[in-house]
């Protein structure tokens, strides 16, 4: 028995995986008996629409976590994007609008990446200035109000269900999360930042166009930001220039909870999707037991740290900065 | 780093060194090859770097104290340096002299006489810095001791009383350097006899007439000059020369891994795009190169991640940019029993592996690549004799087998017992050209005589 709880502890794929699930359980069991109504059908469905961006979000800073960098514009991208989507839809439709959003997204990744491998800036500096540019740009197209539109499908085809009862904003998320999974892990895309995250010396000697997929992973989490921006402008009903601003924390402890190394080269967004329900679960749970927002912000952080420090693998640093 | 084994005595006096700051108490000092000083703060502050304490009062430094201190300790030494400085705008040379300073000063602050380790001090300065140093030595050495470890005997013979020849870890002997010779030292540092077996020297083949691969006048600036050279179908060339000769450089260049300033490389007569190790793969070179953890593997995938990640497109299923981790994982199945790659499975992390079967996964990643020009930087490096025994074997199959190979070493007798040819390079030119037949081949004296 001792045994195998050492071998558990040593092996850090199985803890990372094991973990966040163990995690869950607890939180669910402990949330039910306080309060019985948590354990529910519609309370479930809650918990997936209040995270279903979230996750969105935290697929994309998993694409570019996963090579090692980091990406602090998607709260703000997201936010962006809703916003350009909510002024273009009653123009252009919602395919037209959804198009821009995405598109809106690719471009800001290109030029992250761009700057990133060009100007060889490290990517937290890049991006936390495109976070600070995309913030600008917003409240300047937006003049800090919210973009109210006329458009129906939109919140129709987020809200609506085309099946099983779950609304549609739950599916394009669970959708997403099976997508980038096979990417990451039955295609050379996917492959190849792996490589890149878990030694770039190796993989640029096995002949991977290094600077090329690195500008690709930052464009894949602006689409994908982009999507969420169109999902969450429908969800809400209007363009609102601060909804993305708890997403960036939200997300990177998201991602590092479900076991994707800020080092790089290890995890994935099936593992990105049990951290969002630690953080979904724990921060409904919280809501339905009545605990007030300021004390739900201390025990997050302190949850946080405590599983990061129980999942990271302390093995691929040489020293903790 | 600690001694597993046996003790250190200074002054009679016996010690254990766990931290550099132990040995400083002690007036040891260590000026590294790799530069132990920090560049982004004033030159006095690094040489009084970690003995503060003397120049503090209520928690803080008296820092004109510092700065004059420093002053004395450079003008005693005649070394011409503002303690003010900021360090990295100093050039190398003196960088070293002010580590060498450094090293003095722990004489202002503990009761002691310093020893001095310069660990290889000269390969990085030019002539006129070497000068400076040697001369600073010969002055200094009336209030401090010295240790040179260096690859160059002429520095020992210019600066040592006396000279200890280390081989494969052991002392072979210990000698005033009056009483000898470089030739002599060159036989003391060598002297094994070569072991033909572990080499498979018998069923070393001829090099066949096609040239596979050719450089022409490759120059990279400050690293290596003109270099030409052919390499043969069948025939395994080796590369010697001593630390920065250029050696590993040329590897870099041949195999796409970098880019040289002039020249190019040549198969058939296509010229490969400099610096692409793209175009190198494409056409098919493979490179094993000597930072095996870092270069060669990803520690952190597993090892069917490792060997195919060049070859995806052979597990393609037929969408574009879409793999079969089956089909990967047969590639990988098939390629550990040929290797004989011992691990418990295809998935497997490889830095969970030893270093031997890790060079296994590199070799394995490019011969799946089916490529017919090797590249090898060092590939024994750090592997026990059994794995490096599977890997001399291996190099030579391959070379039986008609593949050319650049087998570029620090180890003489691994370069003597595989290569059908060596090529000497000293300070970035080719210093010799020696043949290594299969029952003609050449003492490691008449290698090392070319190399230094």
């Amino acid at each position: 028995m001792l045994k195998t709880v050492s071998h558990f502890w040593s092996d850090m794929t199985l803890r990372s995986t094991v973990l966040p699930i163990l995690a869950i359980i607890v939180l669910i069991a402990y949330f039910s008996m306080v309060n019985p109504l948590f354990f529910s059908s519609a309370n479930a469905l809650n918990i997936g629409r209040q995270s279903a961006v979230l996750l969105m979000v935290s697929l994309a800073g998993t694409m570019v976590i996963l090579i090692g960098s980091i990406d602090l514009s998607v709260g703000s991208l997201v936010t962006l994007t809703g916003i350009l989507v909510a002024m273009t839809v009653d123009s252009l439709g919602v395919g037209g609008a959804a198009l821009v959003g995405i598109g809106a997204g690719a471009l800001v990744g290109l030029i992250n990446g761009g700057l990133v491998t060009m100007l060889r800036v490290p990517s937290f500096l890049v991006t936390l200035g495109m976070l600070s540019i995309l913030a600008g740009i917003t409240n300047q197209i937006s003049q800090g109000r919210s973009i109210l539109f006329m458009n129906e499908t939109l919140p129709t085809l987020v809200n609506g269900s085309f099946a099983l009862g779950i609304p549609n904003v739950i599916w394009f998320a669970l959708i997403a999360t099976v997508l980038l999974t096979l990417v990451s892990f039955r295609t050379v895309l996917g492959r190849y930042l792996f490589a890149l995250g878990g030694g770039e010396i190796a993989a640029a000697h096995a002949g991977i166009p290094v600077n090329a997929y690195k500008i690709l992973a930052f464009m894949l989490a602006g689409a994908i930001c982009g999507l969420a921006g169109v999902l969450l402008t429908g969800q809400v009903g209007a363009g609102t220039p601060t909804a993305g601003s708890a997403l960036l924390l939200n997300s990177i402890a998201a991602v590092v909870m479900g076991g994707t190394a800020l080092s790089g080269g290890v995890g994935g967004p099936h593992r990105t999707f049990l951290g969002v329900l630690v953080i979904a679960i724990l921060t409904n749970g919280m809501d339905v037991t009545g605990v007030n927002s300021f004390t739900q912000d201390i025990v997050k952080g302190v949850v946080i740290i405590l599983a990061v420090s129980l999942t990271i693998d302390r093995s691929k640093y040489a020293f903790i900065k | 780093m600690r001694p597993d084994a046996g003790s250190i005595l200074i002054y009679g006096e016996r010690v254990g060194f766990g931290h550099p700051a132990e040995a400083a108490r002690h007036g040891v000092a260590t000026v590294f090859q790799e530069q132990g000083l920090i560049s982004t703060i004033p030159v006095y502050e690094n040489i009084f770097l970690g003995r503060e304490r003397k120049f503090s009062s209520a928690g803080l430094l008296r820092q004109k104290t510092m700065i004059r201190e420093a002053r004395d300790v450079l003008e005693e030494l005649g070394i011409d340096v503002d303690p003010k400085t900021l360090t990295g705008t100093l050039p190398f040379g003196t960088r070293q002299l002010v580590e060498i300073a450094k090293a003095f000063a722990l004489s202002r602050v503990y009761p002691v006489e310093p020893i001095i380790l310069l660990d290889e001090p000269t390969s990085a300065l030019s002539d006129n810095e070497t000068a400076k140093l040697f001369d600073g030595m010969k002055r200094w050495r009336e209030r401090a001791s010295f240790v040179l470890v260096s690859h160059r005997l002429s520095d020992i013979f210019q600066t040592c009383d006396e000279v200890v020849a280390l081989k494969d870890g052991q002392v072979v002997d210990q000698r005033p350097t009056a009483a000898t010779n470089e030739e002599e030292l060159h036989e003391l540092i060598v002297g094994r006899q070569r072991n033909e077996e572990y080499y498979r020297e018998t069923i070393q083949r001829q090099a066949g007439e096609r040239v596979m691969l050719s450089a022409k006048d490759v120059s990279r600036a400050g690293e290596l000059h003109d270099i030409s050279l052919d390499l043969h179908e069948g025939e395994i060339l080796g590369v010697a020369g001593v630390l920065g000769s250029g050696k590993s450089t040329l590897a870099k260049i041949i195999a796409g891994a970098e880019a040289q300033t002039s020249g190019a490389i040549l198969i058939g007569k296509d010229r490969l795009l400099p610096g692409s190790r793209r175009d190198g793969i494409r056409h098919g070179i493979g490179y094993v190169p000597a930072e095996r953890g870092i270069a060669g593997v990803i520690g952190s995938d597993s090892i069917d991640w490792n060997i195919t990640l060049p070859n995806l497109s052979q597990i393609n299923v037929g969408i574009p940019g879409v793999i079969s981790a089956r089909r990967g994982r047969q590639m990988t199945k098939t390629w550990i029993d040929r290797l004989r790659v011992r691990a418990p499975g295809p998935a497997v992390l490889c830095r969970t592996l030893s270093g031997g079967n890790q060079q296994k996964i590199v070799f394995a990643k490019w011969l799946a690549a089916k490529v017919r020009i090797l590249v090898l930087d060092d590939p024994g490096r750090g592997l026990d004799v059994g794995a490096k025994e599977d890997i001399y074997s291996l190099i030579r199959q391959l070379a039986a087998d008609g593949a050319a190979i650049l087998l570029v070493s620090d180890n003489l007798p691994e370069l003597i017992g595989l290569s059908n040819r060596i090529i000497v390079l000293r300070d970035g030119r080719i210093s010799a050209q020696i043949d290594g037949p299969r029952d003609a081949k050449p003492q490691e004296v008449d290698v090392v005589s070319a190399m230094v």
